[in-house]
């Protein structure tokens, strides 16, 4: 199978348009406001006319690339270039303050690629299984994942437990102005036509993020830049770095992928979790947050293992995880390919294409972004002026390119100004935007449940699953307060034994 | 700004929010369809919200009774390198331990918000064209954030007009983004 999957892929044409959309994924990943979905729903169309192999390798790079390219602006400037790399930002902002840029890019990429390497392995052998496994996952399951989820915001916060928490909920506040998809009417809208849609998340998150960290940066004096230290002869990252973080890649890879095998759940959920999660385990959770390279590893692990996930049940299934996939269903259909389970013994090399062409993809993209990490870590050496003026520009066009409306690039800059009030409140950013990302599921999948068992909340805990998450979201819950009496038990001297 | 006072008016502006969520809700048809109905959520989350509010804003007034401002005041000065960037203290002729929490220069920030909401102003209520009116606003940023020399100014008027060209021709030949 997988050598069929390689048969497929290696002709020049295939690999020129694979390594084409994997360079122009990462360039658009880079840009605040641009995501690889928006990418791959403009290049569909150039697509009518290819061969469907084609099509599809120029696609699944632009996707890989796209998710990829997340981490450039997230680590060099603090602005994610997609919801993906939102979680980047916690430490790998901080890195590059701390003159760390190179280092940040360097664990950032090569994460990225193992998280892309070892999800693919999942998606080549285990593709059926893991599909039918993840298929068993209902409402209950789901909301209680997000519960865990959002229980584990609580730990990202650094400082101020409350204030993590307040971010989240009005993370998950602002989520909900639009049309409830339950009943088709208008809640929290206040009679306003332009709310009805809700706040879309690329402004939001262009808001919070971008507009915010460029109005503090231009606060800080004009002569007074401490720029990142220039990239040396050798790249900062060697073979130790495989041992340190081995068993950090390969737990944040398997939770990428198997967060990625569920439907409408994301990347960005991903990242999260594995961030959490190493947090949780770490010997030095107190450092995360503050330019700790395990944090930058986990959530870009995870991230980019992801892809690799929501590939599975695309091609064994047909069932899209996020708008990504969904589109990607479009161009198969387009190509009259149906996917799911006979696209095997339909279209065996479309099939093998997709699950070669993102091993290939990862690959280019490592060689891409490697041989530019030195160029592009100077991006934090241009004078300031010149690029936040720029990035301003891209944010406002970005906005206003996800629906043709100036009403998003309103919200963007209302965002903005929100974002810089409550990081001057010291609350923090992380678990706001992440609030709002899974408000909407969540209240979906609990407003579901409920539908199913006639109102009867006690089913969730007749779930194995949703009640091993509800578990370890009550125990994420417990461990600051436990770590807390831990540790005062131990400043505590003990008595002298007579 | 002492942080008492900035965690007080965050507290205040919570039960804003709580409020409208309260009152949002409260125009919500009962459930009709499904047990919990589209009310539960917002009222929720209100209830969530006042309740950090209040916790946030007892500390708040307690600290400011107790006098405890100062000792935050501090740890939210060297806690606050997230804040900005490159803004170490021997460049601005401060030490970490009394550099404000708020950004230095508020007059700026405020600057490049206003440059940024009259370029929204008119691109999308005056319908100017792309081109001159990013120029310009790239040239005003210039303005804002360079120590103002003739050179800087005339390589910021040139790059802008580059730039704003050259989105132009991408997003509305190649990306189908009418700007």
């Amino acid at each position: 199978m997988v050598l069929d999957a390689f048969a497929t892929l290696f002709h020049l044409e295939s690999l020129l348009f694979l390594l084409g959309g994997t360079a122009l994924g990462i360039v658009v990943g880079a840009i605040p406001g641009l995501t690889a979905s928006m990418l791959i729903a403009l290049t569909l169309p150039l697509t009518f006319q290819m061969d469907s192999v084609n099509a599809v390798t120029l696609l699944i790079g632009e996707y890989v690339g796209g998710i990829s390219g997340g981490l450039i602006t997230a680590i060099l400037l603090r602005m994610p270039g997609t919801p993906a790399s939102i979680v980047t930002t916690f430490d790998g902002y901080p890195m590059a303050q701390s003159g760390r840029a190179e280092r940040a890019l360097a664990l950032g990429i090569l994460a990225s690629v193992v998280g892309g390497v070892i999800s693919w392995f999942f998606l080549a052998g285990m593709s059926p299984a893991l599909a039918r496994f993840a298929l068993q996952f209902g409402p209950w399951e789901y909301f209680a994942l997000i519960m865990m989820a959002l229980v584990m915001l609580a730990s990202l916060t650094q400082g101020s437990l409350v204030k993590g928490l307040l971010a989240a909920a009005l993370g998950m506040a602002f989520a909900l102005p639009g049309i409830d998809s339950s009943i088709g009417q208008p809640r929290l809208t206040f009679g306003s036509s332009a709310l009805l849609s809700g706040f879309g998340l690329l402004p939001v998150l262009i808001g919070a993020f971008a507009i915010s960290q460029i109005l503090r940066e231009a606060a800080a004096p004009l002569r007074a830049v401490k720029a990142p230290a220039m990239p040396g002869s050798r790249l900062p990252i060697a073979w130790s770095d495989a041992r340190t973080f081995g068993p950090n890649m390969l737990r944040s890879s398997v939770i990428g992928t198997w967060i990625g095998l569920l439907p409408g759940i994301g990347a960005n959920i991903a990242a999260l979790v594995s961030y959490t999660t190493t947090r949780q385990l770490s010997r030095e959770p107190e450092k995360f947050g503050t330019g700790h390279e395990p944090g930058v590893v986990a959530g870009e692990t995870a991230n980019n293992a992801s892809v690799g996930g929501a590939l599975i049940p695309l091609i064994t299934m047909g069932i899209p995880g996020s708008v990504t996939e969904a589109i990607l269903i479009g161009a198969l259909t387009i190509h009259n390919l149906q996917p799911g389970p006979l696209l095997f013994q339909n279209a065996p090399e479309v099939a093998y294409g997709i699950i070669a062409a993102y091993l290939v993809a990862n690959v280019m993209m490592l060689v891409l972004m490697w041989s530019a990490v030195r160029y592009i870590a100077m991006i934090s050496q241009l004078p300031r002026a010149g690029l936040l003026s720029t990035i301003l520009v891209f944010c406002v066009i970005g906005s206003y390119a996800v629906n043709n409306s100036f009403v998003d690039v309103w919200v963007m800059i209302a965002f903005g100004v929100i974002g810089l009030g409550l990081e001057l409140a010291r609350v923090p950013l992380g678990p706001f935007v992440i609030g709002f990302v899974l408000s909407p599921i969540a209240e979906e999948q609990l407003r579901a449940s409920l539908m199913m068992s006639d109102g009867r909340v006690i089913e969730i805990l007749q779930r194995p699953y949703a009640l091993l998450f509800l578990l370890l979201a009550f125990l994420t819950l417990l461990w600051p307060v436990a770590a807390s009496w831990l540790a005062r038990r131990r400043a505590t001297p003990s008595p002298t034994p007579p | 700004m002492r942080r008492p006072l900035v965690d007080l008016a965050l507290a205040l502006a919570v039960l804003a929010g709580a409020t409208l969520l309260f009152v949002g809700a409260a125009d919500l048809p009962p459930p009709r369809f499904e047990p919990m109905g589209s009310a539960a959520l917002p009222r929720i989350l209100g209830a969530l919200l006042t309740m950090f509010a209040t916790i946030i804003g007892v500390r708040a007034v307690w600290r400011l009774r107790t006098g405890a401002g100062e000792t935050d005041e501090q740890a939210a000065a060297s806690g606050a390198q997230s804040a900005r960037t490159g803004d170490d203290g021997e460049s601005e002729g401060t030490d970490e331990s009394d550099a404000p929490a708020p950004p230095p220069n508020a007059v700026r920030t405020l600057s490049v918000l206003a440059a940024l909401v009259l370029y929204v102003v008119a691109l999308d209520l005056l319908g100017w064209p792309f081109v001159p009116v990013t120029a310009a606003f790239v040239l005003a940023l210039g303005t804002l954030l360079t120590e103002r020399r003739v050179p800087t100014l005339c390589v910021f008027a040139v790059y802008g007009l580059g730039l704003a060209v050259t989105l132009h021709a991408v997003f509305t030949r190649f990306l189908y983004v009418s700007l």
